[in-house]
C-alpha cells in the first residue's frame, strides 16, 4: 500500500501544474472556440514550440527554453493581432493555417538539426509530448503568475471580451477598442501557451484549449458560466489525466487528452438531453 | 451645416473602382430616413463611411458635427459611442454561448468605458429595452438559438441600450418572413416615435419603409439618383429603373409596395 501522504507530497506540484495548465488553456479556448478561430491557438502554441526548439538548438535547456518559446509565441500573437481579417482577401483561418504549418515546418526542421547534434532527441520529444511528471514548484509558480494575469485581464476587460466574442465588427461599432483589447488577449494567450506547453507538449495543448470550451458550450449558457465550466473541466482533466497516467503507467499528456475527449462526449450527450428536456 | 448627417461630395473608392458618390445629403435631428437601392448600390458602404469603417477618398461627411473623413482613431471611438450602428451581417452563432440579455448588454460596453464594469443602472436599461421589444421570454436563452427575427430585435435592443443620438440600421429586415419583417419594422417605428432618435435605415424592399419615414435616398451603382419624400421618390419610373423590372408602386396606409407589371400591364 503506497503512503498517500508521501505520494501527495511528491506529486503536489504535478497536480497543481495539471490544474493550472488545464484551467489556463481552457480559458483561452473559450474565446478561440467561441470566435471560431481554433487555429489561432494552434498557431501560437506551435510558434512557442518552434521557439523552444530553436532555443534548444542554441544550447538552452529546462526552464530557459521558456524564454525563446515566449518570444516566438508573442511575435506570432502580435502578428496575428496586426492582421485585420476585414482587410485580408483570404479568410483569417487560412492565414493562421499558413502560419501554423510554417511553425510546424520550423519545429521539425529544428528537431532534425537537434537529432544531428546527437543529444537533442529526448529534449525534442519532451517539447512535443510534454512532461507533466517532472514539473517543479518553480514551474507551478510561472504558471500561477500567468493564470493570475489571465484572471486579472478577464476581470478587468470581461465585458470587452464578451463583445469581441460576439463579433469584432459589432464590438467596434459600439465603440469598443477592439484592437487594444484583442492584442492584450493575444499577448496573454501566448504567455499562457508558452508556460504550459512544456507540461502537456506542443501537440497536445490544442486539445486542452478546444475540448473544455466545446464541452462547456454544450452544457451552459452565458459568458461567465461557460468560462467557469471550461476552466473547471480543463483543471479537472489536468489533474485527472495525471492520476490516470499514474494508475495506468501511461504518458500523462495522452491520458489527459483521452479524458478530455471523454468529457466532451459526455458533455455533448448531456447537452443534447438538456436541450430536448 | 446643422444636420445630424451632412454629406457634401462624398466619394468612396476601392482602388480605381468608385463604390459611392453622393453630392449632397442631409438628415436633421429626430428624422427617419431610408436609403434604398438594389444589391451593390453602395448602401452599406454609405453607412460604413459614416461610421469610419471605410475611409472616403474625398468629400465631407459630418456626423453629429464631426467630419468623419478627418477624424482620428480616438475621436472616432468617441463618436461611435454616440452612434448606434447595426451592421448587415449577423454574427455566426453556432458556438457562442451568449444569452440574448448578454448580447443586448454589449451595447453598453463602449458607453461605460474600457475596463469598467456594468453597473446596476446599466442592467436596468438593458432589461427595460428587452421588455420594450418583447424579448423578455427569450432573454435567458442563447442568442444563437433565436430565430432570425428575434436576433434582429436583439440587435436593435443592443443598439438602443447605447442611448444613441443616431441610429444606423443596415438591412434590419433582410431574410425575414413577413411576420418577423413587420415585427422588426414595428420595433423600429416604436424606437423612433418614443425616443425621437434620428434614424437611417438601409433596405432594398419598398414595403419595409416605415410610414414615419421623413426622407428617402435612392442609390444606384454607387450614385445618389433621387432624394426627397417617399411620394416624390417612389415613383413607378424610379423604382422600375432601380430594380430593372416593370413595376407599379401601390400605396396603403402610408406604405408603399412594388407590384410587378407584366407585358400587358405596361399597355394598360
Amino acid at each position: 500500500m503506497p503512503d498517500l501522504t508521501l505520494m501527495l507530497k511528491l506529486f503536489a506540484p504535478v497536480l497543481a501544474a495539471g490544474a493550472l495548465s488545464g484551467g489556463s488553456t481552457a480559458a483561452v479556448g473559450v474565446y478561440v472556440v467561441g470566435m471560431r478561430v481554433p487555429l489561432l491557438g494552434v498557431c501560437i502554441s506551435h510558434a512557442a514550440l518552434a521557439g523552444a526548439v530553436l532555443g534548444a538548438l542554441a544550447g538552452l535547456s529546462g526552464e530557459w527554453l521558456m524564454a525563446p518559446a515566449l518570444g516566438a509565441a508573442m511575435a506570432a500573437a502580435l502578428l496575428l493581432g496586426l492582421l485585420d481579417p476585414r482587410r485580408l482577401r483570404a479568410d483569417a483561418n487560412v492565414t493562421m493555417g499558413f502560419l501554423f504549418v510554417l511553425m510546424l515546418g520550423l519545429t521539425f526542421l529544428g528537431i532534425g538539426l537537434l537529432e544531428r547534434q546527437g543529444s537533442g532527441r529526448e529534449a525534442a520529444m519532451g517539447l512535443l509530448w510534454g512532461g507533466l511528471t517532472f514539473c517543479t514548484w518553480r514551474d507551478v509558480a510561472y504558471m500561477a503568475v500567468v493564470a493570475a494575469a489571465q484572471v486579472g485581464f478577464l476581470a478587468t476587460f470581461g465585458k470587452e471580451m464578451r463583445a469581441i466574442l460576439f463579433s469584432r465588427d459589432h464590438a467596434a461599432a459600439s465603440g469598443v477598442r477592439v484592437g487594444a483589447v484583442w492584442t492584450g488577449f493575444l499577448v496573454l494567450t501566448s504567455a499562457a501557451l508558452a508556460v504550459n506547453f512544456q507540461t502537456v507538449g506542443g501537440l497536445m495543448i490544442y486539445g486542452l484549449m478546444v475540448c473544455p470550451a466545446a464541452g462547456a458550450f454544450q452544457l451552459v449558457r452565458g459568458h461567465g458560466r461557460a468560462l467557469l465550466v471550461a476552466v473547471a473541466m480543463g483543471a479537472a482533466s489536468g489533474v485527472g489525466g495525471f492520476l490516470l497516467a499514474l494508475w495506468g503507467n501511461v504518458p500523462s499528456a495522452g491520458a489527459m487528452i483521452v479524458l478530455l475527449a471523454a468529457g466532451l462526449a459526455v458533455a455533448a450527450w448531456m447537452g443534447g438531453r438538456l436541450r430536448r428536456g | 451645416m446643422s444636420g445630424v448627417i451632412d454629406i457634401t461630395e462624398l466619394e468612396v473608392r476601392a482602388g480605381r473602382t468608385r463604390l459611392l458618390h453622393v453630392d449632397r445629403w442631409s438628415v436633421k435631428a429626430g428624422e427617419m430616413h431610408v436609403v434604398l437601392g438594389p444589391n451593390g448600390a453602395g448602401k452599406s458602404t454609405l453607412l460604413r463611411a459614416l461610421t469610419g469603417f471605410v475611409r472616403p477618398a474625398s468629400g465631407r461627411a459630418c456626423v453629429l458635427g464631426e467630419d468623419v473623413t478627418t477624424l482620428g482613431f480616438r475621436a472616432m471611438g468617441h463618436l461611435r459611442r454616440r452612434v448606434a450602428y447595426m451592421p448587415q451581417v449577423l454574427p455566426p452563432g453556432g458556438e457562442m454561448p451568449l444569452t440574448v440579455r448578454e448580447v443586448v448588454a454589449i451595447g453598453r460596453t463602449g458607453l461605460v468605458g474600457l475596463g469598467r464594469r456594468l453597473r446596476r443602472e446599466d442592467w436596468r436599461v438593458v432589461d427595460a429595452w428587452i421588455d420594450r421589444l418583447g424579448l423578455a421570454p427569450v432573454a435567458g436563452r442563447r442568442y444563437s438559438d433565436g430565430s432570425g427575427g428575434e436576433q434582429r430585435k436583439t440587435l436593435i435592443a443592443k443598439a438602443m441600450v447605447q442611448q444613441p443620438e443616431l441610429l444606423l440600421l443596415d438591412e434590419p429586415t433582410a431574410n425575414l418572413d413577413l411576420r418577423w419583417r413587420e415585427e422588426v419594422v414595428d420595433a423600429i417605428e416604436t424606437v423612433h416615435a418614443d425616443e425621437g432618435v434620428t434614424t437611417v435605415m438601409v433596405c432594398h424592399e419598398l414595403d419595409v419603409v416605415p410610414p414615419s419615414c421623413d426622407g428617402l435616398l435612392l442609390l444606384e451603382d454607387g450614385r445618389a439618383v433621387a432624394a426627397g419624400t417617399e411620394r416624390e421618390v417612389l415613383t413607378d419610373v424610379n423604382v422600375a429603373r432601380l430594380f430593372g423590372a416593370r413595376v407599379h408602386v401601390v400605396w396603403s396606409d402610408g406604405r408603399a409596395a412594388a407590384l410587378p407589371v407584366g407585358r400587358g400591364g405596361e399597355d394598360a
